[in-house]
């Protein structure tokens, strides 16, 4: 092959040409891109420059290792290669554009180099292997919640394009170099106009996903900076704008969502969509209520349970839910609340919990027990048991609580609880954007705690385990969840196993306990130890789906939807598994839920949904007698 | 429009009531207060009638634990102006309420001119539902009880209210102002406010003091109680089990038994 960029073409050099191409090509491309960065920098700001080696560590799993992706293996591995040939070819592009703009410089062409010529070759014929799975999965067998767009098959296209060019090119380079030269311009011409058309496109994926990476939120919390709430442009954090130039619409989000797959209005993969044009759009009009009320609906807003599913699959690290509490802020702000959130807004400030009931009443569930708790602001304990509203108060729960005292006694447990000082954690509160509640309610739980005397706090609620461990700030000690103290208790023999229950059980990972916390293996070891078979949903760990109260569902009006509730769904699964009768859950809210769904769905003689700690307390005290309490 | 709203604390009925050592009153130790109901209404009411007409919403209340966090929570929803009444001795029978409130509507210069005085038609410690008669007879104003919906006409000298009768029937009244309304529920329930609003207006705003005015009549109860008594708890309710056909059976018999068939 002759230099392309020396012969000549119409009396021109073929540099010449390059460099128009290339010109017109960067103009269009810097022009969108410039546009897209300003926006982002009129956005509020949001720091996330913060322990970079860490978040280059992030970057090397999700980008390069591409982590998320291979949750689901096939698309996973095909999107790895197909990601790995682009980064080859990018390089082998700058490398072959430099060297054709200035002919001058004394190096050769990507291609003329033995190894690159080599690795392009490997690289290219996996990537187009990989091309061909991801056609088959989009056109042929497509998972939910992906769109056969034309967006989509113009990229596709395109880098089977850019592939192909370059394999054909090598191939002919000797036997046809006036076929080579062609294609090497086709393959030039192609990328260029690849990078014009990419900020256009969905697929500008590819450049911003490293970036949302890397400023990707290193803490699973999902709670923006502190804010009035958002509904115009500039009122969201340049992060939270970011996702949804990063977004590839690839629909895991939905899959995943327990809003969406029930059939409500929210889509967090369309919520997405929309920032995309929010960020896109040429101007900035602040006036009627911004996004609210037009491309998202309040539905959608309150229909988030902020179980984290979207984002902890997200390959591309948005962030949905900061995006909804924003929202959420913002209609708080206006007083746009459901009746039924309304009322149980007003119960919290009041009493501090959500039931409406006396503080006073908070710690009856003690009553009937054969021992009384120590209060933890009378005498000093080693454990503080942080019991929560659902466990405290609702009638369900008494017998749940009640084994858990009672194991913690017949532990020798040195525990105590704050009675009336306890008040709700604030965890759900944060996430339906009442901010100002959460500080209150925070400020009188460090109240509490700063005049009681503890080593370390214990939770019966995942949704208060994430609150006091990771939003109450540093000066809580170590806070566990109740299945982790249980898993050392039983580790230290301060509880033994008597009876072995030989039942078969599976386990439901709680949002907030599994991944916003990463807590599996405790309830799991302790399935182990008192001798149930344990028998995993399809859907388990990380990818456990929510059963619909988190996020403040639970206080909110359900809502109209066209398919099965999440719990129903949830249920359904274990029911399922061959010869499993018992849910086993560790959160309240769970056992409420489901014990809701095993009555609508008809499963009540299938399922019986139980408390891990109820479980326990069968095994390791099987010959105490056990006060039936009234409920 | 110049909205005068009136609201009183009324024991929260969340916690148990207990009758104080004298058997007369409540006992306070376990006592926690909250704004009566129908005068949230009242408020939330004075608040639409001001974002649709404009004005001034000023709020008038008698001192009680807990009273300053409602005020505050008031300039949160918009209030423009919060009062208390303050040094009176705690208990207060309606007469002496509604005799208060006249006296200050009356006396304070700044309170007027007035043109409407909304506060809720009753209480659960006033299911006479007698303050705002009393203080109309007082003011020498017309008075409207059991009202759910205040529309102001375009002279800004008369409004039309909706009073609701039993079984369903509305009325519709024309109002000539000033006048005292009785607040049965405001058009919408009250608005809900975020807790960062009610303590920004507690670094803002102020809560204005008044001293208990001196009444002509001494502002004494005419009727005193004698006695508080919890209320007993007599009989069971008897459940019938079994087929339809045996409980409404058993059902007849017991009508029959007891006289009713």
């Amino acid at each position: 092959m002759h230099d392309p960029a020396a012969a000549e073409y119409f009396g021109l050099p073929g540099f010449a040409y390059l460099w128009l191409f290339a010109l017109v090509s960067f103009f269009l491309f810097g022009r969108r891109v410039w546009r897209y960065i300003q926006t982002l920098i009129e956005a509020r700001n949001e720091p996330r420059w913060d322990q970079i080696p860490r978040r280059l560590g992030v970057f090397g799993l999700d980008v390069l290792a591409q982590r998320k992706l291979l949750r689901e293996p096939v698309i996973g591995v095909a999107h790895f290669l197909i990601f790995w040939a682009f980064v080859v070819f990018a390089v082998s592009f700058f490398w072959n554009l430099i060297r054709g703009l200035l002919p001058f410089l004394p190096i050769p062409y990507a291609d003329d180099v033995s190894w690159m010529a080599a690795v392009l070759t490997v690289m290219g014929v996996l990537g187009l292997a990989a091309l061909i799975v991801a056609a088959v999965r989009r056109y042929i067998f497509p998972p939910a919640g992906l769109e056969k767009s034309g967006d989509a098959t113009l990229i596709l296209s395109l880098i089977a394009i850019v592939l192909l060019t370059s394999l054909l090119g090598q191939a002919t380079k000797e036997s046809s170099p006036q076929l080579a030269q062609a294609l090497w311009w086709v393959h030039m011409a192609t990328v260029l106009g690849f990078l014009a058309y990419l900020p256009y496109s969905k697929h500008l994926h590819l450049l911003a996903s490293p970036f949302g990476v890397l400023f990707g939120a290193l803490q699973p919390g999902g709670i923006p900076p502190p804010s009035e709430g958002a509904s115009f442009r500039d009122d969201f954090t340049w992060r939270q704008l970011f996702s949804g130039l990063a977004c590839a619409e690839c629909g895991r989000c939905e899959r995943g969502c327990p809003a969406f797959q029930s059939g409500e209005p929210l889509s967090p993969k369309v919520l997405m969509h929309h920032f995309k044009e929010l960020v896109r759009s040429p101007s900035l009009v602040r006036d009627g209520d911004g996004v609210i009320g037009n491309q998202v609906q309040q539905e959608d807003i309150w229909g988030c349970r902020t179980c984290l599913a979207c984002m902890d699959r997200c390959p591309v690290a948005n962030e949905h839910i900061p995006i909804i509490v924003e929202m959420r802020r913002f209609l708080i702000s206006q007083g746009t609340v459901d009746a039924h959130l309304q009322s149980t807004l007003v119960n919290l400030t009041r009493y501090g919990n959500s039931f409406g009931a006396s503080p006073r009443t908070r710690a009856k569930w003690t009553q009937n027990l054969e021992f009384k708790p120590k209060d933890a602001r009378k005498e000093k304990v080693e454990y503080l048991w942080f019991v929560g509203d659902y466990a405290s108060f609702d009638a369900r729960l008494q017998p749940v609580v009640q084994a858990t005292a009672r194991l913690f006694h017949e532990a020798s447990l040195d525990f105590g609880i704050l009675y009336d000082g306890e008040n709700n954690s604030g965890n759900d509160v944060r996430r339906v954007g009442e901010e100002g509640l959460f500080d209150m309610l925070r400020e009188k739980n460090r109240h509490a705690f700063d005049k009681s005397s503890f080593d370390r706090i214990v939770t019966t609620d995942p949704h208060s385990f994430q609150a006091l461990k990771n939003e109450y700030g540093e000066s809580n000690g170590h806070v566990q969840h109740y299945t982790q103290l249980v898993d050392h208790l039983i580790d230290d023999g301060k509880l033994t196993v008597g009876k072995r229950l030989g039942i078969k059980a599976t386990y439901h990972d709680p949002c907030y306990l599994g991944r916003y916390n990463g807590v599996y293996d405790a309830p799991r070891r302790i399935l182990n130890r008192i001798g149930v078979e344990m028998v995993e949903m399809p859907r388990n760990r990380a990818d456990s789906y929510c059963c619909g109260a988190g996020g403040g569902r639970i206080w909110m009006e359900d809502v109209p939807c066209s398919k099965e509730r999440p719990a129903e769904s949830r249920v359904r699964e274990a029911a399922a598994l061959p010869g499993v009768e018992t849910l086993v859950v560790s959160c309240p809210k769970d056992l409420v839920m489901f014990q809701d769904a095993l009555k609508t769905t008809g499963l009540e003689d299938k399922l019986v949904v139980k408390d891990l700690v109820e479980l326990v307390e069968q095994s390791c005290r099987p010959d105490k007698e056990r006060v039936e309490c009234p409920t | 429009m110049n909205i005068l709203v009136l609201l009183r604390m009324v024991p929260d009925v969340v916690e148990e009531l207990e009758i104080a050592p004298d058997g007369r009153t409540l006992d306070t130790e376990y006592l926690r207060m909250i704004v009566n109901e129908s005068d949230d209404h009242a408020l939330e009411q004075a608040l639409i009638l001001k974002e649709r007409k404009g004005g001034k919403v000023t709020v008038l209340a008698l001192d009680a634990p807990d009273v300053d966090d409602v005020l505050f929570s008031a300039v949160a929803k918009g209030a423009d102006r919060v009062m208390k009444i303050e040094g009176g001795d705690g208990g207060v029978t309606t007469r002496a309420a509604a005799g208060m409130f006249a006296e200050i509507i009356r006396n304070e210069k700044d309170l007027q001119p007035f043109d409407i005085v909304l506060t809720g038609v009753q209480a659960i410690d006033d299911l006479d539902a007698l303050v705002a008669p009393i203080l109309s007879h007082r003011l020498g104003l017309p008075y409207l009880a059991i009202v759910t919906k205040v529309t102001p006409d375009a002279t800004g000298k008369s409004v039309t209210a909706i009073r609701e009768f039993a079984g369903g029937v509305r009325g519709e009244f024309d109002v000539p102002l000033p006048a005292v309304l009785g607040i049965q529920a405001a058009e919408k329930p009250p608005r809900y406010v975020p807790v960062a609003k009610v303590r920004a207006a507690m670094k803002t705003s102020k809560i204005e003091s008044i001293g208990v005015p001196t009444m002509a009549d001494g502002g004494q109860p005419l009727l005193d109680v004698s006695h508080m008594r919890k209320p007993v708890v007599s009989g069971h309710a008897q459940m019938l089990d079994g087929e339809p056909e045996d409980v409404s059976k058993k059902l007849a018999g017991i009508f029959t038994e007891r006289g009713l068939l």
